[in-house]
């Protein structure tokens, strides 16, 4: 078994990287390849958030609405989620759509908790990559509400 | 009509309220911190909520977040749980205002019921016997030893502005009066800036006793027997049961029905507990009230058949009470047991970290409310309770023999707990001959319990 382990990560080491690089070039939902009796599969569940798994089938949990971070990969450092700072109804700010440029440090959007707004600031500066939510929908603290990607240092 | 709860607490109980609303058809959100995200009653829920970080204070405790929630998943009541924000009358009164129902007693019940010496004074108008004292502050040592030779020796003095604990003197006889009062004056004008004392009559040994009731919105009042919390450890219970071996049958019947009715005429509103003092005459005080559903009421469950919280969520509905007295009869007898993530060997110092072993017991009338799994993470946050046991016997003897084998198929591995100290407690004889008072294991300790526990198989 522990052999079987060192292969499987070796695997993962060598192919992970270049199999995320694809799934984001070719925008396909799944990519599977096998190798020496092992297989992997990457899933793109959402973009930013490919979900690996190895040899097994994905374990899916029930239960919390879909805000747990997945596990950093290389393509995901570029991208960054701007999450929701307070339970609530959710306003964007008027320049989030698709193609958006934020500043780091912007309001980008409030929630609306019992009539006060509470600022959600982006953490990063970027182009808006993927919206999560729009206006007016309810969200939870810590949600998801869009993507930021960045575009290399000092560019915004 | 309730619809849709939020189900704004964790733990056992998040567990409790979410079984209650699915016996009586109601949706449930579970309100969760980040903290709570793994936590059983999330993962089993149909739906969930993020309301905050780990911090209580800006979670649990946060009325915004707790009432945004509802808002946010179209909910139309919430249940509020034990702790945190559920005797609260303003969080109460801005869930009223968002057109919500809280489920508990209103805003302005609670408010009512919110001061402990208003609540005595309230209750001893209609009835219940509160401890006897001096008629308000005593003006000099004369005065104060008039007073407490009508009272009765032991009697504590206390500061009129004290509170907490602070500020007492336990006063033995008269030769103890002259010698402490002008002491005692000095010491509250030092610590409070006013020197004026009061008495009260000091009851030591006393049985810690407390009557569950509900009344419905047009006053009927029932009570469902009594639970005895004497086993406690710096006032914190660590075991209920039911019936109280410190009540006679015939003493029993008439307090029980006294409360009932005293409680229902101070215009109380939906689910409480009366807390009472019973001193070794076998004379229960009043002391104060809990004004929602306590950890303990498995117990109450337990011995009468009537699912609390259900009873709680229909009264709240503005529903009228679906019984009568006569109909809840009291059965055997109920032991729970609060199984902490606490080291008994070490002061009984909070755990936490990864459950590693989970095994609960079972068996006949044993029951096992906790949401524990392996592999569940007990969060350094909140408070360790871990689990209750609660079984029940046709005598106290049949549900203590029980008690001591679901005991001993608990199993949960990688924190201590305080399964041992339970089952030396349960080879004690001041708790097995029902005599244990609130001071009993102060008195004991907690090396002498656990010592008495029988050793595991190696």
């Amino acid at each position: 078994m522990a052999h079987d382990t060192e292969r499987l990560g070796d695997l993962l080491d060598s192919l992970l990287p270049v199999l995320v690089e694809r799934l984001h070039e070719t925008g396909l939902g799944e990519i599977e390849i096998e190798r020496d009796g092992a297989t992997l599969r990457v899933r793109a569940e959402d973009l930013d958030a490919p979900a690996v798994a190895a040899s097994a089938p994905a374990v899916s949990r029930a239960g919390s609405s879909a805000t747990s971070a997945p596990a950093p990969t290389a393509a995901d450092d570029r991208r960054h989620p701007v999450r929701a700072s307070a339970v609530g109804f959710v306003k964007l700010a008027p320049d989030i759509h698709v193609g958006g440029k934020v500043a780091k440090g912007s309001l980008v959007a409030t929630v609306d908790v019992l009539g006060v707004a509470v600022e959600v600031r982006a953490d990063h500066g970027g182009i808006v990559a993927k919206l999560r939510c729009a206006s007016g929908d309810p969200v939870e603290y810590g949600q998801e509400l869009f993507l930021l990607e960045s575009v290399g240092e000092g560019k915004l | 009509m309730i619809k849709r709860v939020l189900i704004a607490n964790r733990g056992e109980i998040a567990l409790r309220i979410l079984r209650a609303c699915r016996q009586l058809g109601i949706e449930a959100v579970v309100a969760y911190s980040e903290a709570d995200r793994e936590s059983r009653a999330v993962l089993v829920a149909d739906e969930a909520i993020c309301i905050g970080p780990a911090d209580a204070k800006r979670s649990y405790l946060s009325a915004p977040a707790v009432i945004s929630a509802a808002l946010a998943t179209g909910c139309d009541a919430i249940h509020p749980g034990y702790g945190f924000l559920s005797e609260n009358a303003s969080f109460a009164e801005a869930a009223a205002a968002h057109g919500l129902t809280f489920i508990g007693p209103s805003a302005e019940v609670l408010e009512r019921f919110e001061s402990k010496a208003e609540v005595r004074a309230l209750l001893a108008k209609h009835g219940l016997p509160t401890i006897p004292g001096s008629d308000g502050v005593v003006a000099d040592e004369a005065a104060a030893a008039k007073a407490a030779t009508k009272i009765g020796y032991p009697v504590i003095l206390k500061a009129s502005a004290g509170g907490g604990g602070r500020g007492m003197r336990v006063i033995q006889n008269a030769d103890d009066l002259a010698q402490l009062f002008s002491l005692c004056t000095q010491e509250a004008q030092a610590a409070f800036g006013d020197g004026s004392l009061y008495l009260e009559k000091y009851l030591v040994d006393t049985h810690h006793v407390e009557v569950q009731i509900a009344v419905d919105k047009a006053g009927t009042a029932l009570h469902f027997g009594e639970r005895d919390c004497s086993v406690q450890r710096r006032h914190q219970k660590l075991v209920e049961e039911s019936p109280s071996t410190a009540l006679t049958p015939k003493v029993r019947e008439e307090f029980l029905a006294r409360a009932a009715k005293a409680i229902g005429a101070a215009g109380y509103r939906n689910l409480g507990t009366l807390e009472f003092l019973v001193g070794p005459g076998g004379k229960p005080y009043f002391i104060e009230i809990n004004c929602r559903i306590q950890v303990e009421h498995p117990v109450t469950e337990m011995v009468t058949g009537v699912d609390l919280v259900a009873l709680q969520i229909r009264l709240a509905a503005g529903e009228l009470m679906p019984m009568t007295q006569a109909e809840v009869e009291r059965r055997g007898h109920a032991i729970e047991f609060r199984l902490t993530a606490e080291d008994p060997v070490h002061e009984f110092r909070p755990q936490a970290g990864e459950i590693t072993t989970f095994r609960s017991p079972s068996g006949p009338w044993v029951r096992f409310d906790s949401h524990l799994y392996a592999g569940y993470e007990v969060p350094p946050y909140y408070d360790s309770l871990l689990a209750k046991l609660i079984v029940w016997g046709n005598t106290r003897e049949e549900a203590i023999a029980r008690s001591r084998a679901a005991l001993r198929e608990v199993e949960i591995g990688g924190v201590e707990t305080t399964r041992d100290f339970f089952l030396g407690l349960l080879e004690t004889p001041s708790f097995l001959n029902g005599t244990a008072t609130t001071g009993m294991l102060d008195a004991i300790g907690t090396a002498d319990i656990l010592a008495a526990a029988p050793k595991a198989r190696a």
